[in-house]
């Protein structure tokens, strides 16, 4: 990143932490029942404090995005003995959770610095300052709610004659005909050849995915690497134009790639807005805030 | 960016990376004189490659009929009406206008433009449609009133591709040793700039596997010493694929490097945009000039000169006749007495082909199967 672009975005945080009266922290207060992303209802919630993180759009590498669709982001957090959770909610008038060519999803993600007391770069990290990312998005989100979303999920009409190396499974004999086969069974047939990237094992090609959320290294722009290990999970729930989005990871992980919890960490978050073609770099992001554990 | 040397347009241009020319340059001429759009080499790409789920409207191969058919839709137009000055200068030859990576927006790395799902859905869009209305009491006097042609079409595996360049995963590469322009799908995460970059639109979203995907060049066949299927099933024989030397380091004996870098028989496809595409095309011979020149550059006039010189040059016709008469890749070629020979990497014959068709002329009457033989059109 050049120098000025630096200046830049530390005057604006600067403008950002000193507009309200204190510097926004994100506060987690400890609780003692279980943490779980499937339960919104957990009335500990309604006790976490609010901190409103303000986004900007990312236009610092490229390709960048020109203009934010989403200006802010609201936290909440509380851990128990083991887990910590966050509550992440912002306003999108659409929900967008399918992808094709002209299509884009909703997105949301979190990310740890792994050495808190020397803090990375907030775009990703930088070389030998790695970055933990947790990240949610609409799609997947319906992938475990529905099943799979398929082609004909997007394109209900959509015909075709067949899928090779699977035709008995949609020959019509069972009136089940090659666009009702879904990629699920594809995929764990002889026509994952013709899945290319699921074939080379993309995590990106998940056809049978258990949570709508993944965990990522980086160290510096278009470094992303999906960890070996998953234990993160997350769940979305969209009402009242609204994303909420529940965030649980361990405190102590097992994992030596998780970003370690301690009683104050940083983090930094980023939106993607599917409505406003927002996808990979082009998103909404926020600079690194305090993350504070309230005994 | 950094400075890198274009010879299709003659000057340098920006680029994202410093110049790194492949070993050879995986290369194709296409004939389009000899295409009759049967669309074999789509079928045998669609059956090879992309017949999976997520792939039902992708074509990394396709015959499409110039001027009005595009898939997807527009693919060209859309571009160049969006790019500023597209001048030659007409002197030197040099390109004056400005390249998809020189006319980039603020924030991106290449001009281009996202299609959308729609834009996919008429593949066979403008087939055979001609340029004009036939006038009432219009009739053939040797030269046609309206024109048409077919542009087959695949990943040129640019020299400077627009979708390695749009790529912020560096998920595409190009192969050193033989320049052949990848996605890898294991990396890959499906931001589509590279769809968005591509001004041929060869690069593809997937929505099932939910990341890009293009044309590879065949290259498991390509590392046989064998040509891409959509070469070697062509019917017209109006493909070649073979090899580029680097600039400077031409070989008369090398028919790629013969017919585009020496005779210039063959060009290239909308040079302007910049990339130095690796898919050559005779230009049609019957088509306005003013269309040629916008879609070939300026070096049409002369190739079209050059080609139909070929039945008098022993030299051109032996490196026409390598088109479609083997499926290995010819890095040699020779005229020997009669015969046009095709050499492999490691100088063994893999094609021989005289330069004239022996011509049989058999009786009316066959005597032996006591038969009257008729011609049947």
């Amino acid at each position: 990143m050049k120098i000025h672009q630096y200046i830049f975005i530390l005057l604006l945080a600067g403008i950002f932490t000193t507009a309200s009266a204190q510097p926004v922290i994100v506060q987690s207060i400890q609780v003692s029942n279980e943490i779980s992303s499937r339960n919104l209802d957990n009335p500990n919630w309604l006790h976490a404090p609010v901190a409103t993180i303000p986004l900007l759009p990312q236009n610092i590498t490229q390709p960048m995005l020109q203009k934010s669709s989403v200006n802010s982001l609201s936290v909440k957090s509380i851990y128990n003995n083991t887990h910590i959770g966050f509550m992440l909610q912002w306003k999108d008038s659409s929900r967008d959770a399918i992808v094709d060519a002209d299509k884009f999803c909703d997105q949301v993600g979190i990310q740890f610095p792994m050495n808190p007391d020397t803090v990375p770069n907030f775009m990703m990290g930088n070389k030998k300052g790695r970055v933990h990312i947790l990240h949610w998005k609409a799609i997947w989100q319906d992938d475990c709610e529905k099943g799979f979303r398929d082609v004909i999920d997007a394109y209900p009409n959509y015909w075709t004659d067949i899928y090779p190396l699977l035709e008995r499974y949609g020959d019509g004999s069972k009136a089940a005909f090659a666009r009702d086969v879904s990629a699920s069974q594809l995929v764990i047939s002889d026509a994952k050849n013709y899945m290319h990237g699921a074939y080379a094992g993309n995590p990106m090609s998940m056809i049978i995915r258990k949570e709508p959320c993944e965990e990522t290294s980086a160290e510096g722009y278009g470094t992303l690497a999906t960890q070996e290990m998953q234990e993160a999970s997350a769940w979305g729930y969209w009402a009242d134009n609204q994303w909420t989005v529940l965030f649980v990871r361990p405190i102590n992980s097992a994992d030596k790639n998780d970003a370690p919890i301690r009683d104050k960490t940083k983090m930094a978050f980023a939106v993607w807005d599917g409505n406003a073609e927002n996808i990979g770099a082009k998103k909404s992001y926020s600079v690194w805030y305090t993350l504070e554990l309230k005994k | 960016m950094a400075q890198v040397k274009n010879w299709q347009l003659k000057r340098e241009m920006k680029y994202p990376y410093e110049d790194s020319r492949p070993q050879k340059q995986i290369a194709y001429v296409f004939d389009t004189n000899k295409c009759i759009a049967c669309q074999t080499c789509t079928v045998a790409c669609k059956t090879t490659w992309t017949s999976g789920k997520g792939q039902e409207t992708m074509f990394w191969n396709n015959v499409e009929t110039k001027p009005y058919g595009s898939y997807p839709m527009k693919w060209d137009m859309n571009l160049m009406k969006d790019m500023s000055d597209q001048s030659w200068d007409k002197t030197t030859g040099a390109y004056t206008g400005k390249t998809i990576f020189e006319d980039a927006p603020r924030g991106e790395n290449a001009k281009g433009w996202r299609p959308e799902e729609r834009d996919y859905a008429y593949p066979n869009i403008g087939e055979d449609e001609c340029s004009g209305i036939v006038e009432k009491g219009a009739f053939f006097n040797g030269i046609h009133d309206i024109w048409m042609f077919y542009l087959a079409r695949i990943c040129n595996h640019c020299t400077y591709p627009g979708c390695l360049a749009a790529c912020p995963r560096k998920a595409i590469y190009k192969r050193p040793e033989d320049g052949i322009v990848l996605i890898d799908e294991s990396r890959c995460r499906g931001y589509k700039e590279c769809v968005k970059a591509c001004p041929y639109k060869k690069t593809f979203y997937n929505m099932v596997t939910r990341v890009s995907e293009k044309c590879i060049g065949c290259y498991p066949l390509v590392e046989q010493g064998e040509q891409p299927r959509c070469v070697t099933t062509c019917i017209g024989k109006i493909r070649m694929q073979g090899f580029l030397s680097k600039p400077g380091e031409e070989r008369a004996d090398n028919p790629l490097d013969y017919l585009v870098r020496i005779k210039k028989v063959a060009l290239p496809l909308y040079p302007q945009y910049g990339t130095e595409p690796n898919v050559y095309y005779i230009p049609p011979v019957h088509v306005p000039k003013e269309f040629l020149n916008q879609m070939f550059g300026p070096g049409v006039d002369e190739a079209i000169k050059t080609y139909k010189t070929a039945k008098d040059d022993k030299e051109l016709l032996s490196a026409f006749l390598m088109f479609g008469n083997t499926p290995k890749i010819v890095h040699k070629f020779k005229s020997e007495g009669d015969f046009a020979v095709g050499y492999n990497d490691k100088n063994e014959v893999v094609t021989k082909v005289p330069h004239t068709e022996p011509v049989f002329v058999r009786p009316y009457y066959d005597e032996k199967q006591e038969a009257y033989r008729h011609n049947t059109p």
